[in-house]
């Protein structure tokens, strides 16, 4: 008896059920009226209609009508193949016990810590233990249930889902009924109050969630940072940043130097230097850069990424996140990108002994833009 | 009776007596579930999640959800010394100190990956078989809420070492909710604990990250199995599967073995990927610092789409009345998702209402079948296809050595111009597939026989289709249709018309007549008017495969 | 938005440096500079490789760059802008450059280290400028390093090195392949859109650091296998469909399949 295995192609498998005859083909169970011997049937026929529509009344699943023995699969027809199957299995779970055993001794042997040679294959390797000892078992299974199990197409009956009319309708009543049962309908002051007492339960959690955080000058925290006259610009270290500091072309992260200033998410600066004459200051911001210096907020308008990318021949600031690009020379305004408002600039002059120090805090909320913002 | 089976009846009827489960449990063993490999994504799925508990549960023995801050003195040199938050140092001791620690760091990233990829994957093939169709909507909802719960998840994830990538996801994720009107910075506030970034947060999105969102995935991974159990998985067209019942294995051995096996062979793929490709190397990023960024920020891939779109974003922001409204930040991040995934949800009802179809579905579509909502899928994979390209769009710029720029004026025009593309082609696509579909079921096969006409003209037979195919093509049994596969005349209605629909209450079949629009969703072009083109009558080919001149 | 104006500025950032440089070489030699410093005395080393660079010079360079290392069409003049500047162009390969490209990409160096070092010393001896800091390149403390590179390198060149886009066209290349003498070179002159950095803002010791580390991330072995690029969550994603998908939609096939 000839198959049609897979991987032929798809005319031959077309053709195939012509080739061997009805007896074996899944085509020739043409519906319901099919009684052929590869039909085995686990109970009688008429029994399991009437089961059927037995269980769909009472809303349980049937249980599956009939197993059809489908093309017989190699191990079906020889034992010699069904014990090479069998073999393969096995192989598969022996394979999973040596990749515990591998994974095992790899974890106690393999050098492991940063600081000892070769420690980068101990992950490998028990990653490919693991695989071993997951996969063995996983396939084992599954080859199993393909080449030696139970070879059935079971066919279950569905039940339908909608109830009787009359069930819907006794449903529905007993709802109602004991809906009037309560007298909510009737007795008002009842109703209302309850409206009151449960509506008012639900707002209690609210003023728990306050204290989540500190709303108090909820707005300040937005619109200052800890910039202000005469706080110096200095380094990530804690050095001040003095003129002269900076090549042409350069650019420096600045932070307030204040307590904790290096960790404030709204005080990072960046100080560029170019030559005066690239730098076109913005009306009113003459003096807001010294001798080529200016000071920009890191910190991007459109969702806070520090915009530290500067190329210092276009003088184009680029944001990583969502790639806002801005001009440095030009008071950092929005070339390019979802940024809608130019990078605040923080005013700075230099003081006697030749560092930088801030005029004042930045004149416009610093970042993201939100809701209390004015302009 | 062996001891084993004694043993077993033993403990049968000790539960039994107790429970009475007798009958539901044989009941559940002999469960047909249907075999077609499409059916086993979800189950991907379902898998990852079980290995994000396990390696999940590993991880917050060693994990400390602190942001205090100390100094780093674990075996990683680069860092040796340098302050950083408790949680960051942790995640360090589980990558480096622990044995085995990065293996599972690293199974649960890649399996919070493979949890989303197979819920969209699983999310496709529902949509482009129909399986959301009457009776299982509510499953489809519970599902989307699975993809947005998911992606929460992942996200309050990947944000707890406290590195520098996902510091800047944070503060994103801070300056996205402070761009919400009205609330915005009052919700920034309660959520940090303060100004961003707080000492807070960290240990605020563990306790969402391993209770909260766990808990509510697993009660809807309950319920939609619940409802899958009861409803009964839907079947594919084919040899004797009709609307009322389901062919395939049962429970109990089969079925049990494969799911098994495969739950297996997923934490096997997941294993290998844990080892052998590195992911979310945290100690290279470094500790968070608010004026520190790395190059090339970008989310995980399934927060890429909103990245994207917050890239795509022209600047638009509204000053009006002293406050402001950045349409650049709410629009991408907040609308756009609110958009897309209520229209997901929505869709089942959506669908009926464009086709005013109401009747129950246990039988899938071929996606070609619905040539429409298969060219809406496609459009729609294509919209987030290029959200997810613009979200990486300075590593396609750095790898390619394209100008960012570009892409992004690309993608700006394309993503309106290339989805209704998508749309045409598809449908076009799906047409010609119908269109091959009918030659085969009505034309038949060519048969390599070649017969010559008394006039002398040569001819190839043809032989009819399998009736297994011709059912699976034309998603007709021919029991239903004995006048359609006897070559006679039919009495039903055509496709576009009207249908007969039967539907199983209890009371036995009920015989709804339909009026099928003629308009959007009069999809299928087979005409089931035309005689089917009985099976082979040929006499057997020799298997030489040379065409035999009769 | 065009890319046109935005190659002008790149242009004319360059154009204003060589005037000004040639400007400044020009005064330079005109009002005899302390005539040469070690090159007084031919016999020593010094003089040497200038003499051997000048002669590499006017070979490789010269048509560009002029006789006199005052530029011309081709190119920047080259006075004043330090050894450094030229160890970082002409070990990166860079330098010379392949006719009619804009941009200067990496390429396998032409010279050898010591052809180098003599051209080096010979652009050196014209106008100084920054050069290479004595004793090791890359014995510099790590920590510090990282702590340096995160703040001033990682921004363009990502947190391993793996380079990056920048505006317009522009990127960060990565420095996976830059020895410790090209990545030193880079800091001190500030090649194209590179800031740089003097000695004030980063100390040579501090510059060490940052070799050593970006060393120490592009060429030491990382755990956790294979690094997908260290282009961060973009080739993670790619993998996971590529991948895991691919590969577990191949499993449910098999296991689909009938036997």
């Amino acid at each position: 008896m000839s198959e049609t295995p897979d991987g032929k192609s798809i005319r031959d498998r077309l053709r195939a059920p012509a080739d061997t005859g009805a007896a074996n083909s899944g085509g020739d169970s043409r519906g319901s009226d099919v009684t052929d011997a590869s039909f085995q049937q686990t109970d009688s026929r008429a029994e399991l209609a009437s089961h059927g529509r037995d269980e769909r009344q009472h809303s349980a699943p049937s249980a599956p009508v009939a197993h059809a023995i489908q093309e017989p699969r190699k191990a079906d027809l020889s034992e010699a193949e069904a014990r090479s199957a069998e073999r393969k299995v096995a192989a598969l779970f022996v394979l999973s016990f040596l990749g515990v055993i591998g994974f095992v001794v790899t974890f106690f042997v393999a050098p492991f810590k940063f600081t000892e040679r070769d420690n980068i294959y101990f992950t490998p390797l028990l990653a490919l233990f693991m695989t071993l000892a997951l996969a063995g078992i996983g396939a084992g299974a599954v080859l199993w249930a393909k080449t030696l199990m139970v070879d059935e197409e079971a066919v279950q009956e569905r039940h339908g889902f909608a109830s009787e009319i009359e069930e819907r309708d006794a449903t529905g009543q007993a709802l109602v009924q004991g809906f009037e049962q309560t007298g909510l309908a009737r007795r008002s002051l009842l109703r209302n109050t309850l409206l009151l007492g449960a509506g008012s339960l639900a707002l209690l959690p609210l003023p728990l969630l306050l204290d989540l955080g500190p709303y108090a000058h909820k707005e300040d925290r937005f619109r200052t940072t800890a910039w202000k006259k005469g706080v110096r610009l200095v380094r990530r270290n804690g050095t001040p940043i003095r003129i002269g500091d900076l090549a042409l072309g350069s650019l420096e992260t600045a932070y307030p130097d204040v307590p904790g200033g290096v960790q404030m998410a709204d005080t990072p600066t960046m100080l560029i230097r170019m030559r005066p004459e690239e730098l076109k200051p913005r009306k009113g911001r003459e003096d807001w850069s010294v001798d080529g210096h200016i000071a920009y907020s890191v910190i991007c308008t459109h969702l806070g990424c520090p915009v530290k990318l500067y190329e210092q021949q276009t003088h184009h600031l680029f944001c990583p996140c969502h790639q806002s690009t801005f001009d440095a020379s030009n008071g950092a305004k929005v070339l390019f990108g979802p940024a809608a408002r130019n990078l605040p600039q923080l005013p700075i002059y230099v003081d006697d002994e030749g560092y930088f120090v801030a005029k004042s805090d930045y004149t416009e909320p610093v970042g993201p833009s939100f809701w209390e913002r004015k302009s | 009776m062996t001891v084993l089976g004694k043993g077993a009846a033993g403990t049968g009827k000790w539960v039994d007596d107790r429970l009475g489960s007798s009958n539901f449990i044989r009941r559940s063993l002999n469960k047909v579930f249907p075999d077609h490999w499409s059916f086993m994504l979800g189950e991907i799925a379902l898998y990852s999640f079980i290995i994000l508990l396990l390696t999940g549960t590993y991880l917050t023995l060693f994990f400390d959800a602190s942001m205090h801050e100390v100094v780093y003195n674990g075996s990683y040199i680069p860092l040796k010394g340098v302050t950083m938050s408790q949680a960051y140092a942790s995640t360090l001791n589980i990558s480096f100190d622990v044995r085995g620690g990065l293996l599972m760091r690293q199974i649960h990233h890649w399996a919070a990956l493979l949890f989303l990829a197979s819920i969209t994957v699983h999310l496709m093939r529902v949509f482009f078989t129909g399986a959301f169709r009457k009776p299982r909507e509510l499953n489809w909802v519970i599902g989307t809420l699975l993809l947005i719960t998911g992606i929460l998840e992942g996200f309050a994830g990947y944000s707890l070492p406290d590195d520098l990538l996902s510091g800047t996801g944070l503060r994103i994720a801070a300056s996205i909710t402070e761009s919400i009107p009205v609330i915005g910075t009052w919700a920034s506030i309660l959520l940090f604990g303060g100004e961003f970034p707080g000492t807070s947060i960290v240990g605020r999105l563990y306790a969402i990250h391993i209770l909260l969102i766990p808990g509510l995935i697993l009660a809807l991974i309950t319920f939609h199995l619940m409802m899958i159990w009861y409803q009964k998985h839907t079947d594919f067209p084919g040899p004797r599967r009709t609307e009322h019942n389901v062919v395939g294995s049962r429970m109990y051995p089969v079925y049990a073995a494969k799911a098994g096996g495969f739950f297996f062979l997923v934490f096997a793929v997941l294993a290998l990927l844990g080892g052998l490709a590195q992911i979310n190397p945290i100690w290279l990023y470094g500790p968070y610092d608010p004026s520190q960024v790395s190059a090339g920020s970008q989310p995980d891939w399934y927060m890429g789409f909103l990245d994207g779109s917050t890239r795509l974003m022209p600047n638009w922001e509204i000053h009006a009345f002293s406050h402001t409204i950045p349409i650049n930040v709410i629009l991408p991040t907040v609308v756009l998702p609110g958009i897309l995934f209520n229209l997901l949800g929505a869709w089942p009802w959506i669908e009926a209402r464009l086709t005013k179809d109401h009747d129950y579905h246990n039988l899938l579509d071929r996606p070609r079948d619905k040539p429409r909502r298969t060219a809406i899928g496609a459009m729609g994979i294509s919209f987030y296809v290029m959200l997810l390209i613009a979200g990486g769009n300075d590593i396609i710029a750095s790898i390619f050595s394209i100008s960012v720029q570009t892409i992004t004026h690309t993608l700006r025009v394309a993503i309106f111009v290339v989805p209704p593309l998508v749309y045409w082609a598809t449908k076009r696509f799906c047409l010609g597939l119908q269109r091959a579909d009918d030659e085969l079921v009505h034309h038949g096969i060519e048969s390599g026989t070649i017969r010559r006409l008394p006039s002398g003209e040569f001819v190839e037979e043809t032989v009819g289709l399998p009736v297994p195919y011709q059912i699976t093509l034309t998603g007709v049994e021919p029991s239903e249709r004995p006048a359609l596969h006897a070559g006679e005349p039919p009495e039903g209605p055509g496709y576009g018309d009207k249908q007969v629909v039967e539907v199983h209450g209890n009371g036995g079949p009920v015989v709804h007549e339909v009026r099928r629009p003629r308009g959007f969703f009069r999809d299928k072009t087979i005409s089931r008017k035309e005689p089917l083109r009985p099976e082979a009558t040929m006499p057997p080919l020799e298997g030489t495969g040379k065409p035999r001149a009769k | 938005m065009d890319s046109a104006p935005s190659r002008m500025q790149r242009l004319s950032g360059p154009t204003v440096i060589v005037l000004a440089l040639a400007v400044i070489g020009m005064l330079y030699t005109a009002f005899g500079a302390p005539a040469g410093h070690a090159k007084d005395d031919p016999t020593t080393e010094q003089s040497m490789a200038v003499k051997a660079g000048r002669e590499l010079y006017l070979q490789g360079c010269s048509t560009c760059h002029g006789l006199g290392l005052q530029g011309g069409a081709g190119g920047p003049s080259l006075i004043g802008v330090g050894e450094s500047s030229v160890i970082f162009q002409v070990e990166s390969g860079r330098m010379p450059l392949k006719a009619g490209t804009v941009e200067a990409p990496r390429k396998k160096a032409k010279y050898t280290t010591a052809e180098i070092d003599q051209l080096a010393a010979f652009v050196g001896a014209h106008g100084g400028g920054p050069k290479l800091p004595p004793g090791k390149l890359n014995d510099g403390n790590l920590q510090q390093g990282g702590e340096l590179f995160r703040t001033n390198c990682a921004s363009c060149h990502n947190f391993a090195g793996a380079g990056g886009a920048l505006s317009y066209g522009q990127y960060a290349p990565p420095l996976t392949e830059a020895s410790a003498r090209v990545i030193m070179g880079a800091m001190q002159s500030g090649p194209e859109n590179m800031p740089r950095f003097s000695d004030n803002q980063l100390t040579p010791d501090e510059k060490k650091a940052v070799v050593r580390y970006v060393q120490f991330i592009t060429k030491a072995p990382q755990p956790g296998g294979a690094a997908l690029g260290r282009f961060g969550p973009v080739p993670e994603g790619l993998v996971m469909w590529l991948v895991g998908i691919t590969a577990l939609v191949g499993v449910t096939l098999w296991i689909g399949a009938r036997a």
